[in-house]
């Protein structure tokens, strides 16, 4: 028995702790299925037998049979059984499993009925014959969808018998498995068996779904032969029938679907004609496209809206005109379709097409095919220069989008132009957008830059930061340094936009310029704007939490206030490393720092305090001191809507009073929300160095345990 | 310590505001046409919601659908009265009244002749079991990821779907989201070159397993109804540790969650990226933090841990002979050449807004058309991950026959395909 005990423990432990599990090889050899069968046969907990179960699922053979037998009759232990009752790869099994479905009841009986339908049992068809005709609904209705797992000729003959039965609950299981063996049939080649299983569903007293389900299968058994059939539910007034027609039209592969529901479309109502468009698109068929086209042209809106996306969908160049067409169309959702089902259109003659109308489009004609130009990125510049040049606002705003997304290098100028010296402020903001576009998608990053650079040089003032932001947008060493040099000049309205776009900027090598400025810079916002964003830089960019404690140093260093070395201090606090200790060291010798010193290492020492070597023994220098934190329970929500998240707050502690989780967010961190839409608290029972202590936190409050 | 956050090359990360070329990748947004005249929509046009399940991502989800406007939310299923009666709040609230109604067994629910969709959000221990029976039931479903435990449920799953002719939309929201679906149109057309192989990344791969937990008093039925809780999971005794977040075993077997909780996005996307084709045939057990797999054409899918890509969560990559993609939650597209985007543009958007993937599905619950994350595509992904959780589990190659959907000549692996359901719950 102690023997038996031991390896329990050794499976349960194993079982328990997966995520850190050896390699199945070494799982089997501490493992070997006597032992399991041991457990079963021994008066271990219920737990133990259970996870035996589970393993002999993969390790077991008949030799467990027996053991296993005696368990089916065990209501909690059952399905622990049938884990491995199924599992095991020996016909012994399912006769166990008979033996026990004929002699149990309720709940227990299903199970197993259920298993035997898993292991698709033939003989088990006498078997479920008898249980077909149980007086428990559930019983018999296991049996009849086991009758139809089973699904051959023998069980396809008892529930043709059990259709007409009385019980409601059982007769549409009888037709489940009625259609299960159906699909049997057909998959074995039998169409002609399989359509007269299924139209025997079809046609009986059933609740709506099974004759969906009927009727469907008999369809597509018939294949093509099937399409009247198919019509009829098209034609149905039963709505549930109608979509069973839609689903299974795009099922039924068969040409003379395209064909039968083109001409349904002539004789169906105004609200289905869309849902038959929407079928023949996704059908794919482009014989459909005549017809579609025409119905994106005279049809009911909603119609025309279904015919635009089904052109888009088919992908067929035949319904350019047809869209473009929609695209000039004054209703706004239609036009919109249109031009996305053109935008996703693929092949030369479609830009071709477009660009032969531009030059015949005037006004509100020719906004659609400047969108399409620019969208498409149609190489059209003459046109869209000419379009530019309109009196209409909407063309100019539409060429100019256009020119944003196919100006390359060398037609940058063109907008730039357009943004320094614009006809007007809307086409100045249109243009701005355009260059942004461009500027962006530039492959040569310098070269753009280098040209924006220029351009600010000229540029009338107010156009220059509006150049400035296009290069932050831009990015890259060429676009840093323009700005670096705005931000240092002595132009107001280019220090704050040069310091702005450098406080947000997002890699590494803003942290010297960023540094510099914040040393050169006189007093003031933009000073301190840029010192703030070379923390930031530190705090989010540094290649390690080494170098990002370097950085804070830097900073501490050049600081010209106390507020300024505060911030250097909170900036510590994101930065785990030893450096980061040292630094807060060194600040807290300055009294008016200690306390912010202080919180920077303990927090840090929360995050890392035991990875850092030597960490404790340097932050007792700011009165940090080790302790023994132990979190006894913690549950998280409101009411009684609890949670328990002890296991996370364990994780999370360290040896400090300060617990800094993984997210902010309660929830985040304790993998959802207990209570939504409610306050929430975390309440946490622990000790420290054995003095024991609770604390309540509000919803994302610091976590700071008090000292008992 | 080195950090995980490295910079982003600007160059290649191409951004723009929302473009028509995203609006043609994302569903259709109910038009103004078919709202009355009121702004209200017409009962015709309206879709009726239960919920299954609603916990914390069930509350996300079900905002999404409760922000569409031809929605009415009519009831609510859960096991826990907290939950019902939280829900039930909200819902009430959103419309107005008190006619959201509460049911703690959902199939009493699912008894309702005007309930048309559930949105099932359940633990994974529900997903499969709940779907089957909602299908079952005549219902069309949205159903939170994972869809299934094991490679069976996920066959059943695919055959029910089809055979009751219902809607189904996993929760697999990335397909929805136009950074996500040009990088993945980038590989299914060619425009990468022929390819080579595909990244998914899961995370991690650590098993995650429930186990049994000593007892604790069980709560009133009404309360949390623990029998229900535990559905087709092996019984065990009530603990409160268990109510949230409990894996039953996800996975199937001893299989516990592997590659599978994050795997069913990403291997999504990657299946997406190769034009949805039957799962991979090869498994390898992980190497380096690499679980290589390979497509019946010698594409790899390649399942790898975290930190390989500063992309936000759920990053995927796909290399072609041609070029690469990468994109991730963060919203950003990483490109091998500015010019992959050539003539499209593509917004910039966040890989968890599932509003998009909601509005995909309620349109084809009215079209009846296949949603972008339907069972087919489903199934296949899940496979995918559960296959690869088998080599994983057994540390060894498995080969996988993707049309018997068996592993070749392996018992032992065939062992880890399925799991019995408890009493009275089947597959």
């Amino acid at each position: 028995m102690h023997a038996i005990r031991i390896v329990v423990a050794g499976v349960f432990l194993a079982f328990a702790a997966f995520a850190g599990r050896p390699a199945a090889a070494q799982y089997d050899k501490n493992h070997k299925e006597q032992d399991l069968i041991a457990v079963l046969a021994s008066n271990a907990p219920e737990a133990d037998k259970a996870i035996a179960c589970k393993h002999l699922a993969v390790h077991g053979s008949a030799a467990a049979l027996p053991e296993l037998a005696k368990l089916l009759g065990n209501e909690r232990l059952s399905s622990w059984a049938r884990i491995a009752l199924e599992a095991i790869p020996d016909p012994a099994c399912a006769a166990a499993l008979r033996q026990a479905a004929g002699t149990q009841s309720g709940r227990l009986a299903v199970g197993m009925i259920n298993s035997l339908a898993t292991l698709r049992d033939r003989a088990a068809v006498e078997l479920l014959t008898r249980r077909l005709a149980d007086g428990d609904p559930q019983v018999a209705s296991a049996a009849a969808v086991a009758l139809g797992a089973i699904g051959d000729a023998a069980s396809a003959a008892v529930l043709r018998g059990a259709l007409g039965g009385g019980d409601a609950t059982v007769r549409s299981a009888v037709a489940e498995g009625l259609v299960l063996c159906a699909e049997q049939a057909l998959a074995a080649g039998n169409a002609a068996d399989a359509v007269t299983l299924y139209d025997l569903v079809r046609q009986a007293d059933l609740p709506p779904q099974r004759i969906r389900e009927a009727t469907r299968g008999a369809i597509l058994a018939r294949g093509a032969a099937g399409v009247p059939l198919l019509l009829e539910q098209l034609r149905s007034e039963d709505l549930g029938l109608f979509n069973i027609g839609l689903s299974t039209a795009r099922e039924l592969r068969a040409a003379e679907v395209d064909a039968a529901v083109i001409a349904e479309l002539a004789r169906t109502t105004a609200e289905r004609a869309p849902l038959l468009i929407t079928v023949l698109a996704d059908r794919g068929n482009a014989a459909a496209l005549p017809a579609i086209a025409q119905a994106a042209a005279t049809g009911s809106r909603a119609t025309r809206l279904a015919a635009v996306r089904g052109l888009g969908k088919l992908g067929d160049a035949a319904g350019l005109q047809a869209l473009l067409a929609a695209a000039a169309d004054s209703d706004a959702d239609l036009a919109a379709a249109a031009k996305a089902a053109i935008g996703e259109l693929s092949g030369g003659k479609i830009d071709a097409e477009i660009r032969t109308r531009l030059p015949q489009a005037q006004g509100a004609a020719l906004v659609p095919l400047l969108e399409l130009v620019g969208r498409r990125r149609i190489d059209a510049l003459p046109e869209v220069v000419a379009a530019m040049s309109s009196s209409d606002t909407a063309v100019r705003a539409a060429a100019l989008t256009a020119l944003g997304e196919i100006a390359d290098l060398d037609r940058l100028s063109v907008l730039l132009e357009q943004v320094a010296k614009p006809r007007d402020d809307t086409d100045r903001g249109v243009a701005t957008k355009a260059l942004r576009a461009a500027a962006v998608r530039m492959p040569d990053r310098d070269a753009c830059a280098d040209k924006l650079a220029a351009a600010i040089a000229t540029a009338p003032a107010e156009t220059k930061v509006v150049l400035l932001d296009v290069l932050g947008e831009v990015g890259g060493g060429r676009s840093l340094a323009a700005i670096a040099a705005a931000a240092g000049s002595g132009d107001a309205a280019l220090q704050d936009a040069g310091t702005r776009l450098l406080g947000g900027w997002m890699t590494v090598d803003a942290g010297p310029v960023l540094l510099d400025l914040a040393k050169k810079l006189p007093e003031g916002k933009f000073q301190s704007r840029s010192f703030r964003g070379y923390l930031r830089i530190a705090r989010q960019f540094a290649a390690s939490d080494a170098a990002g404690a370097a950085m804070c140093r830097q900073a501490l260093a050049i600081a010209r206030d106390i507020d300024d070395k505060r911030f250097v201090l909170e900036a510590l606090k994101t930065i785990p490393a030893r450096e980061s200790i040292e630094l807060a060291v060194e600040a807290g010798g300055t009294p008016e720092l200690r306390e912010a010193a202080r919180a920077a290492a303990a927090a840090v020492l929360a995050q890392a305090g035991d990875k850092i070597p030597g960490g404790w023994d340097l932050a007792a220098k700011l009165g940090l001191a080790r302790a023994r934190v132990e979190i006894a329970k913690a549950t998280y929500g409101a009411g009684a809507s609890q949670k328990d998240v002890t296991e996370v707050l364990r994780k999370r502690s360290g040896s400090g009073q300060l617990i800094v989780l993984a997210d902010p967010s309660y929830n985040k961190s304790f993998g959802g929300d207990p209570a939504p839409g409610q306050r929430k608290q975390l309440t946490v029972k622990y000790s420290i160095d054995g003095k024991i202590g609770e604390a309540t936190f509000n919803e994302d409050a610091a976590i700071q345990l008090p000292t008992p | 310590m080195t950090r995980s956050v490295r910079s982003v090359s600007r160059r290649t990360v191409l951004r723009s505001g929302l473009s028509a070329g995203a609006a043609a990748l994302a569903p259709t947004i109910i038009p103004s046409s078919a709202l009355g005249l009121d702004g209200t929509v017409p009962p015709s046009e309206r879709v009726v919601v239960g919920g299954i399940g609603i916990g914390g991502r069930g509350t996300y989800d079900m905002g999404c659908f409760l922000q569409q406007p031809d929605v009415r939310f009519a009831a609510v299923a859960d096991i826990k009265e907290a939950r019902r009666m939280s829900v039930k709040k909200a819902v009430d609230q959103h419309h107005g009244d008190t006619r959201c109604d509460m049911y703690r067994d959902f199939r009493e629910l699912l008894d309702r002749k005007d309930i048309d969709a559930v949105l099932i959000a359940t633990g994974p221990n529900w997903h499969f079991t709940a779907s089957v029976n909602a299908a079952r039931a005549g219902k069309d479903m949205y159903t939170e990821k994972p869809c299934t435990k094991n490679i069976e449920q996920s066959l059943i799953l695919r055959d029910t779907i089809r055979r009751t002719g219902r809607v189904f939309q996993a929760g697999t929201q990335r397909r929805n989201l136009p950074h996500f679906a040009f990088a993945c149109e980038l590989a299914r057309t060619g425009r990468l070159g022929k390819m080579k192989r595909v990244y998914a990344h899961p995370g991690g791969m650590a098993a995650v397993t429930s186990g049994w937990l000593p007892a604790e008093p069980e709560p009133d039925r009404e309360v949390i109804d623990w029998d229900t809780y535990l559905g087709p999971a092996a019984w065990r005794p009530f603990n409160s540790k268990l109510l949230n977040g409990f894996n039953f075993e996800k996975g199937g077997g001893l299989v516990g969650g592997g590659v599978l909780e994050w795997g069913t996005h990403c291997a999504d996307l990657c299946q997406w990226a190769v034009g949805d084709c039957p799962p991979p045939v090869e498994y390898l057990p992980p190497e380096n933090g690499e679980l290589v797999t390979r497509y019946a054409d010698g594409v790899e899918l390649v399942f790898r841990g975290a930190g390989w890509l500063p992309l936000g969560s759920c990053p995927v990559r796909f290399e072609g002979e041609d070029g690469w993609v990468e994109a991730g939650d963060s919203g950003k597209l990483v490109l091998s050449s500015p010019e992959l985007m050539a003539g499209r543009t593509v917004a910039e958007i966040g890989g968890y807004p599932a509003t998009f993937h909601v509005r995909d599905f309620l349109d084809c619950v009215k079209t009846r058309g296949l949603p972008k994350c339907n069972v087919d595509a489903a199934c296949n992904a899940h496979i995918a991950c559960h296959a690869a959780n088998v080599a994983l589990f057994l540390q060894r190659p498995v080969k996988f026959d993707n049309v018997k959907n068996v592993f070749v000549g392996d018992a032992e692996a065939n062992r880890l395909r399925s799991e019995a359901q408890r009493e009275p719950w089947r597959t």
